[in-house]
Parts: C-alpha cells; sequence; structure tokens
C-alpha cells in the first residue's frame, strides 16, 4: 500500500512537471493556431544548456534558468515572427516545426554527443535529496518542478483574464480579424505570448535537466505525454493543462506499479485517444475558452 | 489536358517490366549487386510514399499512421512466419490485410467525427502509431521488447538470391502502390479525394460520398504500407520496436511526398528518388551527421518557398530542369564521379536540377508564364 501511495505521490508531482512542458505548446496550439514541435526542442535544448553550465561550468542548476528563460523566450518569438512573416497556415506549422526538431535534434547531437548525459551529483545535489512525509518522500525537483507548475498555471490565468495583454490575447484567440478591427495589434502580442510559451519550455527544461538523463532522442519521447496533456487540458487553457498533467502524471504511475512500467504510455495514448473522440474539446469544456 | 489516363499505366507497367529483367542481365551488363539493393530501396519508398500520398495528398487528412500500416506489415511477418511458421509469402498478404484492418478501425471510428479533421486527426494518427509499439512491447507473443530475428526465415528458392528477390518484391510492390495511384487519380474516387480536400463540407452537400472514399482511401493506403513493411522485414533482418515504430517512416514518407508534390502521383515518386539518392550518396560519404539537417531543412525549404512540390514545378520549368540536371551531369562527371559510382553521377544531376527548379522564380523567369494554384489543379486532375 504504501508503494501505491508513494507512486501516487510521485505520480502528481510528475504530472505538475508535465503540465510544465505543455502549458507553453497548448498556448501557441489554443490562441496563435500554430503546433509548434519546436516547443519540444527548447525543453531539450534548455536542459542541454542547464547541463552544460552546471556540469561543465559549475554553476547552481536552478541558477541557469536565468540564461535560457531569455534565450527561449527570444527563440520564441523568433519562430513566431518567422511564421507571420511567411504566413504559415496551422496546418504547414506541424509540417514546418517537424523540420526544425529534426534540425535541433541533430544539432543536439552533434553537440553532446548521442549517449546519455547527467549533471554530476555534485553540481546538481537536489537531484539526490528529497522531502519526506511520513511514509512518502518526494524529490526536490519534481516538487519544485509541481510548485512552479501551479505558480504558473495561476499567474498565467490572471494574466489572461485581467490584464490589457490578456484580453488582447483572448480577442485574438476568439477571432483575428476583429479583434484587428478593435486595435489588437496581432503581431505584437503573438510575439509576446510565443515568448512567453518560449520561457515556460526552457524552465521545463532546466528541471528535466536536473531530474533526469538526458539523451537527443528523449524529445520524441515527450511528444506521446505532451500532446495527451495538451488535448485532455483543452487547447489553450491554463486550468486544464495542470489538471490534465496531473491526472496523466498519476495514472501512469499507478499504470506503473500495477502493471508494470512499459504498460504506461500505452495507458497515457488510450487516454489520449479517448479524449479525442469523446470530449475533444478537453476536460474543462468549450474551445478557446481560455 | 489529360495527364493520367490508361495510358499512364501502361507505360508504367511496361517500365516495370523492363526493370523485371534487370537482375537476369546484371552479369551480362556487369553491373554491381549494390545496384539492386539501391533499387529495392528506391521501391520501397515509392511504395511508401506514393500509397501515403494516396490517402494524405489526395483528401487533405494528414496522417502521421503510415509507422502503425508500416510496422503491422513488418510484425506480421515476424510474428506469423517466423514464431508460426506460416509460409513467408502468405504472411506478407497477411501483413497488408493486417494493416487494412488497422486502417478500417481508425477510418471507422475517426471519420465519423466531424471535429477530428486537420491536425487533430494527424495527432490521432500519431498516437495510433505509439499505442501498437507499447503493445507490441509488453505483449510477448509479439515482441515482448526483446525484437525478432526475420533472417532466420526460409526464403522461397524460386525467387532466386536474395537481392534479386528483393528487387523484384519491391518493384510488384512499387508498380502496384504508383499504379492504384494513378487510378485513384483519374477515377470518380479521385475527384471525390479531391473535393474533400478543397472544401468537405461543400462536397457532401453536392453529394459526394465523403466517408465511403475516405475509408476506400484509407484502406488501400493501409494494405499497400503493410505490403511493402512486410516485405521491407526481409531487408531489416532482426526487427525491433524502437526501429520499426520510430518516427523515420512517417518523416521521410511525408518529408518525399511533400518535396516531390502531393497533388499529383507523380510527386511523391519523384520525392523519394530524390531524397533515396541524395541520402545514400551523403551517407556513403560519410555525412550522416548532417544528412538528418539537410532531411529537415529541405522540408521548412519546402513548406516556406515551394508549395506545390518539385513535380509540378519541373513539369512548369521543363528547361530549367534539363539544364540544371545535365549540368550536374558535367559537374559530377568532373570532378570524378563516375569512378565511384553511376549513381554518385546521378546524385549530382538530381542535387543540381533540384537547386535550379527551387531558385526563386524571379531570377530567370522572364519569359516562364507565371503558374498559380489553380492552373496546378486543372493541369493535376486533368
Amino acid at each position: 500500500m504504501s508503494l501505491m501511495s508513494q507512486s501516487i505521490a510521485s505520480g502528481i508531482l510528475i504530472g505538475g512537471l508535465y503540465a510544465l512542458m505543455s502549458l507553453g505548446m497548448s498556448l501557441n496550439w489554443g490562441v496563435l493556431k500554430i503546433i509548434n514541435l519546436a516547443h519540444f526542442s527548447f525543453i531539450l535544448l534548455s536542459a542541454y544548456v542547464t547541463y552544460q553550465l552546471a556540469s561543465v561550468y559549475g554553476w547552481d542548476p536552478f541558477l541557469a534558468i536565468i540564461v535560457t528563460v531569455p534565450l527561449f523566450a527570444l527563440g520564441g518569438m523568433a519562430l513566431q515572427w518567422a511564421f507571420e512573416r511567411f504566413r504559415i497556415s496551422e496546418f504547414e506549422s506541424l509540417l514546418l516545426t517537424f523540420g526544425l526538431f529534426i534540425i535541433f535534434e541533430s544539432l543536439a547531437t552533434s553537440v553532446w554527443s548521442a549517449d546519455f548525459r547527467r549533471i554530476d551529483s555534485a553540481a546538481n545535489p537536489y537531484a539526490s535529496s528529497s522531502l519526506t512525509i511520513g511514509p512518502i518522500s518526494l524529490s526536490i525537483p519534481t516538487l519544485s518542478a509541481f510548485v512552479l507548475a501551479i505558480g504558473i498555471a495561476f499567474g498565467t490565468r490572471y494574466l489572461l483574464e485581467q490584464t490589457h495583454f490578456g484580453r488582447a490575447v483572448r480577442a485574438l484567440a476568439h477571432d483575428r480579424e476583429i479583434a484587428g478591427a478593435f486595435g489588437v495589434n496581432h503581431r505584437t502580442v503573438s510575439m509576446q505570448l510565443a515568448g512567453l510559451a518560449g520561457a515556460y519550455a526552457a524552465l521545463a527544461g532546466v528541471f528535466i535537466a536536473m531530474s533526469s538523463s538526458l539523451f537527443p532522442g528523449i524529445a520524441v519521447e515527450w511528444f506521446g505525454i505532451v500532446f495527451s496533456v495538451v488535448i485532455l487540458g483543452g487547447l489553450g487553457s491554463t486550468m486544464g493543462t495542470l489538471l490534465a498533467g496531473v491526472i496523466i502524471g498519476t495514472v501512469g504511475a499507478i499504470a506503473t506499479v500495477v502493471w508494470g512500467p512499459s504498460t504506461a504510455p500505452l495507458v497515457v495514448f488510450l487516454i489520449l485517444i479517448a479524449t479525442l473522440l469523446f470530449k475533444p474539446d478537453g476536460l474543462l469544456g468549450a474551445k478557446g475558452g481560455i | 489536358m489529360t495527364t493520367t489516363n490508361r495510358n499512364t499505366s501502361l507505360i508504367t507497367l511496361a517500365f516495370a517490366l523492363v526493370l523485371w529483367f534487370m537482375p537476369s542481365v546484371r552479369e551480362t551488363l556487369d553491373f554491381p549487386v549494390f545496384f539492386l539493393l539501391f533499387g529495392y530501396s528506391l521501391f520501397f519508398w515509392i511504395a511508401q510514399a506514393s500509397s501515403w500520398n494516396t490517402f494524405t495528398g489526395f483528401s487533405g487528412y494528414f496522417s502521421f499512421g503510415q509507422g502503425a500500416f508500416f510496422g503491422a506489415g513488418v510484425y506480421s511477418v515476424a510474428v506469423l512466419a517466423v514464431k508460426r511458421d506460416w509460409p513467408l509469402l502468405f504472411t506478407f498478404l497477411v501483413g497488408g490485410l493486417v494493416a487494412a484492418v488497422i486502417g478500417l478501425i481508425i477510418g471507422v471510428v475517426v471519420f465519423r467525427l466531424r471535429k477530428l479533421r486537420g491536425e487533430i486527426f494527424a495527432l490521432m494518427t500519431l498516437a495510433v502509431a505509439f499505442v501498437m509499439a507499447s503493445v507490441a512491447r509488453v505483449s510477448p507473443a509479439i515482441d515482448g521488447g526483446q525484437g525478432v530475428p526475420v533472417n532466420t526465415v526460409e526464403l522461397p528458392e524460386f525467387l532466386g538470391d536474395f537481392p534479386t528477390m528483393i528487387f523484384r518484391l519491391g518493384l510488384i510492390v512499387a508498380t502496384f502502390a504508383v499504379i492504384t495511384a494513378q487510378s485513384v487519380q483519374r477515377s470518380r474516387l479521385g475527384w471525390g479525394l479531391f473535393s474533400i480536400r478543397d472544401d468537405e463540407d461543400v462536397a457532401e452537400t453536392l453529394g459526394v460520398p465523403t466517408f465511403r472514399f475516405k475509408i476506400t482511401a484509407l484502406l488501400l493506403t493501409a494494405f499497400i504500407a503493410g505490403i511493402s513493411g512486410a516485405i521491407h522485414s526481409l531487408q531489416i533482418g532482426y526487427v525491433t520496436i524502437e526501429d520499426v515504430f520510430s518516427i523515420r517512416v512517417p518523416l521521410f514518407v511525408i518529408l518525399m511526398s511533400i518535396l516531390g508534390g502531393t497533388k499529383h502521383w507523380m510527386g511523391p515518386v519523384v520525392g523519394a528518388v530524390v531524397v533515396v539518392t541524395l541520402n545514400d550518396r551523403l551517407n556513403r560519404a560519410g555525412f550522416q551527421e548532417i544528412s538528418d539537417l539537410i532531411t529537415g531543412g529541405l522540408l521548412i525549404l519546402m513548406i516556406v518557398a515551394v508549395k506545390e512540390g518539385l513535380y509540378l514545378r519541373m513539369r512548369a520549368r521543363p528547361l530549367r530542369t534539363a539544364v540544371g540536371f545535365t549540368a550536374g551531369l558535367v559537374i559530377g562527371f568532373a570532378l570524378g564521379a563516375l569512378d565511384e559510382s553511376l549513381i554518385t553521377l546521378v546524385a549530382y544531376g538530381l542535387g543540381i536540377a533540384v537547386l535550379a527548379v527551387m531558385l526563386p522564380l524571379s531570377w530567370f523567369a522572364r519569359s516562364e508564364p507565371a503558374v498559380t494554384d489553380d492552373v496546378e489543379e486543372v493541369a493535376s486532375h486533368g
């Protein structure tokens, strides 16, 4: 029983990380109508940059945030600029970023090789430390990712609901042309939002570098999880994404305990397919209801 | 202007018949065995890309599910021929049928839902491939995570030695795939699929049986991809889940079709020939790392700059294509490509020809008519 409660607790926490990985994807897709596979590359590269700073230059892994967040926020903005410049449709964005994804993966391979890389435990004291509550121990990197994911989800929700920027974003998500007629500059707003999404990818990458081993092919393995979370949560829905991340994390953990680790992806994909079939707008209802 | 009629298929068939005798005249003409294996590689990708395009290119429903159909074929041979000792040739057919059944299930479930169009459909097909990989991994009857050695299976003797056999099997499937694509393109089915691509709601209102057409096309795609995968299991030798269900097959069929153009059956063929030839030469020259880089870069370039694809571009600018190809051959010859292999020389020709037609129109376009999308549509439907 304690094994079960331990796994559920870890599943919930890892769900926070999933939500963090998926939030930017969801905003890009729901609001900007861009399916950005390069989002996965940003997470991967951010993780590698964190690894590089911590292992080679001896930085505290948390400090890597001050480098990766601005870097990938800029990356997101640059991409969005290019999408607008070449008038990329939703469909083409999927293909185009697929191309980018392959390029980034081969770049990562040429810089960091295809071998497993992990931050040395000397440079990363957090990996082995954990918080123990009764019979359950919670690893520090995933716990911090979880807390941060909650903070970011609520922060983004506040941003979208209460600020001028948020109202512009929601107007865009609803109807780009009408929003333009009412004075929303969609270029500026899109680039800001894409920058935000890039920053979220950077944060997710930092926590992944702290908690697991890296290799270039790992990014493909995130596809299933992240898409399941994004679809289950509903495109562009911050609270939905958070909830979906936790659900997917928990269900995966339970499946691992009950049927063995290799069944976890199967269960996740079945959830994805069921969502697409029965609740294509996501857990919390209508599309665009940010 | 009719570009695809019965004669096209007869010509294709005649061409295939000539190729059929390639292995027989190998010793007389004295070319290396490698040519046969390279030929198989071309046939395999032509079959995969053409089959993908028959559904996706014509209907506009973007599928990442090619890996699922291909994998169903590969594992049909691995399970039935290797583990159960079924006759090999029969398992090829079973592989196609298993893939078709999977296609049927996907179609019946997905096409009933209006919401599952566009990119959601794409993700759905990606998920199906992932699910199949997971099922194969956890079930020992299929794979169980260990991999299956297909190279132990006994090959039927009347098909000749391995290179001859795989060359001819590949040729049969590729010919079948191309002729299927041609027949679909000129049939009512093809017109229906084109109308679905343009506007499905309007098509339905006008009485196009969209559900039936989509299912039919998806079944054809899955069946061909399955048979082709089943034969390919012999080429792989030792099949593993990681290789079979990797993103490589869907990625390459998408790349080839987009590169060549999705609106005409010839597009995927051109795309497959260009990508396979250049990739093979780059790998042989020791540039494995940059071949992925080039693959990704080409995909981006095509989407941004050459939306109609190489084939329609080449047809619109035959002079430039011919000059580019000839220039490539000359350059390759001067650089001594022929000392290495005839394929290297052809690769130079193809590479330069592709670059030549990709260059912006305005560079030499003064005398060439501007090709709009509408004209292409008419041309490709004719």
